[in-house]
């Protein structure tokens, strides 16, 4: 535990901002607006936070996967394998920003160096070291090929085995690790012909099977049934233990969170609130950001329910990412703000300010007096 | 190389009213302006050739001036191998395709959109039958039908276009009968009926005009560019109107011989006309289309 | 391809068949209708060029073996032409079958060539245009196309001769298939060439590539590969070429044969084009007849072919 303590973390992003630009509107959509994460070995961190908080855009501009254009990324993400390497390295030569009282106000591109940079940085990587899992695996998986033999072409790819015997042998070991049924049959289905679930260990088994040090999972159980929701997340907890691995969770859903994550991190309107220990952050009746007070609270809960009648719901709306006001970004719903912090909450977006070792909250009711 | 994005204000409304024109990119809007001057320039030109208020005679021809280059004095486009002014037999020349051509589009348009409301309407044979009718067309290359026609019923323009209207009418009846499946997919016309708006109502106001309006728009500027392509096509075979009156086609062909020894003139100004005015309608067709689909996926 | 589905396969293609059979019957009719409605008896040729009474027409069809009604001599036609019997030119007087032939192989040649020419520039300015929109080779290569798409194509076939004879001395005009001329092969590329680029739809072919490999691109299994570090092309390639092309070659196919009879017009070659040309110039029917049908028969094969290139590629059609 001290060992990995030592280590440095694997993945670290420092300051990530990704901006895309609506012709329609003729702004840009901030959608990551300045994000510090870290994930340390061996641990799963949680992202959480509601549809269009950029916690899939924060992994996927990390991962050199924002294709639509424009997207402008800035900022640094440090892979730290053998020796530290910043994905987004070499990508600001390519842009040209003009900032106007800190906010981005032009932007020249030039797409194509942009995008062979970010290819170059991430070869070898993408896959190999870290892998990605997504939202709606019937779509994920190539419509034209066998599931098996995608997933043999990961073993090819990214470790020694490159024999197709070899690699066949590989990827049944795999489907079988994730506990699909029937893995001989499976490896010769396509994935029109497996169900939502089967689809989704196809594609765990897929990512897996390159042996990466981090898997990251946008979504995974959002779109199945509950049920297989319940199986998926089963899944994860056994290889998590098994393999010991490195994980990025993202889930709008606190239960999945709840059960995979060691930490967490909340994110609203592009930035990160909140960090900490899972059963810390998750903790209701503990102290914590008030966005994430209201998600806990605003979860359905039989017994909640029942007694007040009620489904609880955070007031207000989501955040507009153009136009983003001055202060905390959630002052507007914050059920918390009293005349003390009031002055703060409008004027200045607040720190992430420590609040005990591991714990990070940004919120002014939490500031250092 | 570079792609350049401005945010163009402070802060921006969230309910700004959006304009389709105003939000179009440049060349769309480039594309459309273009293409209306074509239509305009050709529109004008059939008036002035109909009422032949042309700047000299189309068959005067001058021996002294022959093969003169365009900007000669007093033959603004030059004149061809027999003295003729180029520009008046080019501005004669859209007599040949103008109205047949706006007459077979109009013919199109209508007997597709019949047969397409029919297939999405009605469904089942209707839908059959109307595809079974559309493949037919499709299976037959449209200038060998011509040929075939020609050889049966004798270069006949207004026959040539009754068939150009026939065998471009399927394409318009298969974009009408997904439209209309569409909307029926949208319950738009079962609540039409719920209403209690009469069929006729619910096909001509709202399908049709309603939606189907910008759609059958751009496929009569398509219809119109493939007009003035079939028509020149024809008579530079020798199938349309017949020398002296000029047509862009069979001036091109008259000039080839010309052409083969480096007098390009008398077939390459008929042959630019030609493509600008393709190009014309080509452009109004896909700037408008770039124009209502950003409107439609906002 | 293990689990390749064969008698599934051969039912979706044995339905297949079985529609082009029933549009080229519907076809058939079309055409003979045509030639039924025209004005002038069809039949003067061949009853001696006078016009005779009803009773003398009657008593000639019969002793020619010529059904009386009109369904009756359709059916014969039909009849005939299903044994390869597509009759005699009238202007000619040999039989349309062997007209057919030989100057089909030409035509042949300059429609698969064309067809590789267009392929060979629509593919590469499609995969530039789609994946670097912004970038010069796309702009202008489009553009380009933009305006050779409406040029008119005979004007582009002289003007492409006089460069080819006049400036680089190159071929003779004299004959397209004339073999002692040294460098006549090359000339023969140049019909094809012209055919490929100036068929009328090389624009929009380009625009349908392009807007298929944009979309498949943008396709959530084609980041999945990118996030798999797999070759995207190597995923991306049945759905954004395969198949777009294999459609191309089936929607554009009339294109490419209505291209060829100008073509051939402007090169003086001797193709079913020309042949075509002659026939509506001598009224002759049988032989428009013959290429009319031929037409449609070439154009539903490109149907089938695409049919053939879907079922192959999709693992779901073989399953309908």
């Amino acid at each position: 535990m001290s060992e990995q303590m030592n280590k440095p973390p694997l993945l670290r992003i420092e300051d990530l901002r990704t901006y895309f630009y609506s012709r329609v509107k003729r702004a840009f959509v901030r959608s990551v607006d300045g994000v510090d994460l870290e994930v340390m070995h061996g641990e799963t961190l949680g992202i959480v936070g509601e549809s269009g908080s950029g916690k899939s855009v924060t992994m996927l501009s990390a991962m050199g996967l924002v294709t639509t254009t424009p997207g402008v990324i800035t900022g640094k993400v440090t892979f730290h394998d053998e020796s530290p390497k910043d994905l987004l390295e070499g990508l600001d030569a390519n842009v040209k920003l003009e900032r106007r009282e800190g906010r981005i106000m032009r932007v020249a591109k030039d797409n194509q160096l942009w995008q062979k940079q970010a290819d170059r940085n991430l070869k070898g990587v993408r896959g190999g070291k870290i892998s990605m899992i997504f939202q709606n695996p019937r779509a994920a998986l190539n419509p034209f090929e066998t599931v098996g033999k995608q997933i043999a072409e990961a073993v090819r790819l990214h470790t020694n085995i490159k024999g197709a015997a070899e690699a066949k042998e590989k990827a049944m070991y795999w489907l079988e690790q994730v506990r699909i049924d029937s893995p001989r049959m499976r490896y010769g289905n396509h994935p029109y012909g497996l169900s939502g679930g089967m689809s989704q260990r196809a594609m765990i088994a897929m990512a897996l099977a390159a042996e990466p040090k981090m898997l990251i999972a946008d979504e995974p159980t959002t779109g199945l049934d509950a049920t297989i929701q319940a199986r998926i997340v089963d899944l994860l907890d056994d290889l998590k233990a098994r393999l010991g691995m490195t994980m990025v969770l993202i889930s709008h859903d606190i239960g999945v969170i709840s059960r995979l994550s060691d930490r967490i991190a909340v994110m609203y309107g592009g930035r990160v609130m909140e960090t900490g220990p899972a059963a810390e952050v998750l903790d209701e009746h503990a102290e914590g950001h008030p966005y994430t007070r209201a998600l806990l609270s605003s979860t359905p809960r039989p017994e909640n329910v029942l007694a007040s009648g009620h489904l609880p719901a955070i007031e207000g709306e989501v955040l507009d990412t153009i136009n983003v006001p001055p202060g905390c970004r959630f002052k507007a719903r914050c059920q918390r703000i009293n005349d003390t912090v009031r002055p703060h909450c409008e004027s200045q977006e607040p720190e992430l300010f420590e609040l005990g070792s591991d714990r990070r909250i940004r919120c002014w009711l939490y500031a250092p007096k | 190389m570079k792609f350049t994005y401005r945010q163009e204000v402070d802060t921006v409304s969230e309910y700004s009213s959006f304009s389709a024109w105003k939000s179009a990119r440049r060349s769309d809007r480039l594309s459309v302006i273009y293409g209306l001057v074509v239509v305009c320039v050709v529109l004008v030109s059939y008036v002035l050739g109909a009422f032949k208020w042309l700047p000299h005679d189309p068959d005067a021809m001058e021996i002294e001036a022959m093969m003169l280059p365009p900007f000669s004095d007093g033959y603004l486009l030059g004149t061809d191998f027999m003295g003729r002014d180029i520009l008046t037999r080019l501005i004669l020349g859209i007599q040949a395709y103008f109205l047949p051509g706006l007459l077979a589009v109009c013919l199109s348009l209508g007997l597709g959109s019949l047969l397409g409301v029919l297939a999405g309407y009605r469904g089942g044979r209707a839908e059959a039958g109307v595809t079974y009718f559309s493949n037919l067309i499709d299976s037959l290359p449209r200038m060998v039908l011509m040929l075939l026609v020609i050889a049966a019923f004798r270069p006949n323009i207004f026959i040539i276009m009754l068939v150009f209207g026939i065998t471009t009418a399927p394409t318009i009846a298969m974009l009408v009968k997904s439209k209309v499946l569409m909307l029926k997919e949208r319950n738009f016309i079962e609540s039409a009926v719920a209403l209690g708006l009469s069929p006729a109502t619910i096909i001509f106001k709202h399908i049709l005009w309603y939606n189907c309006r910008a759609l059958l728009l751009i496929q009569a500027t398509i219809g119109m560019a493939e007009a003035v392509l079939l028509e020149t096509s024809l008579s530079y075979l020798g199938f349309g109107v017949q020398e002296p009156t000029p047509s862009w086609g069979n001036m091109v062909q008259a000039g080839a011989n010309y052409l083969m020894q480096g007098n390009f003139w008398p077939s390459t100004a008929p042959a630019i006309a030609i493509m600008l005015t393709v190009l014309g309608f080509h452009l109004l067709g896909d700037g408008l289309n770039n124009i209502f689909e950003w409107k439609q996926s906002r | 391809m293990k689990s390749f589905p064969l008698m599934a396969v051969v039912k979706v293609l044995s339905r297949e068949l079985a529609a082009t059979a029933a549009l080229l019957l519907g076809v058939s009719l079309v055409v003979f209708v045509i030639l039924y409605l025209s004005p002038g008896d069809p039949f003067a040729a061949l009853l001696g060029g006078r016009n005779l009474s009803g009773e003398e027409r009657d008593a000639a069809f019969e002793a020619l073996g010529i059904p009386k009604t009109w369904y009756g001599q359709y059916l014969a036609w039909v009849g005939h032409v299903l044994q390869g019997d597509f009759g005699m030119s009238i202007s000619s007087g040999q039989p349309v079958a062997h007209v057919l032939f030989t100057s089909g192989a030409n035509t042949l040649f300059l429609t698969v060539g064309s067809l590789v020419v267009t392929l060979g520039v629509a593919i590469p300015i499609a995969a530039i245009a789609a994946m670097r929109p912004a970038s010069r080779i796309a702009r202008s290569s489009t553009l380009m196309v933009y305006l050779v798409s409406a040029l008119p194509t005979f004007w582009l076939g002289y003007m492409l001769i006089y460069f080819f004879t006049k400036q680089l001395g190159l071929f003779p005009i004299l004959s397209a298939t004339d073999e002692s001329q040294q460098l006549s092969w090359l000339y023969a590329l140049l019909p094809v060439v012209l055919l490929g680029l100036g068929n009328g739809a090389l624009s929009e072919i380009v625009r349908y590539l392009r807007e298929e490999i944009s979309r498949v691109m943008s396709e959530e299994y084609v980041r999945t590969a990118r996030a798999k570090g797999a070759s995207i092309w190597r995923h991306a390639y049945k759905e954004a070429l395969l198949l777009p092309v294999s459609q191309i070659i089936a929607a554009k196919m009339p294109f490419v044969l209505g291209g060829a009879i100008i073509v051939e017009q402007v090169f003086n070659w001797p193709g079913l084009g020309r042949v075509a040309w002659q026939a509506a110039q001598d009224r002759d029917y049988p032989v428009i007849m013959a290429i009319t049908l031929l037409a449609a028969i070439v154009v539903r094969l490109g149907s089938f072919f695409h049919r053939t290139v879907y079922v192959a590629v999709n693992p779901r059609a073989s399953h309908q």
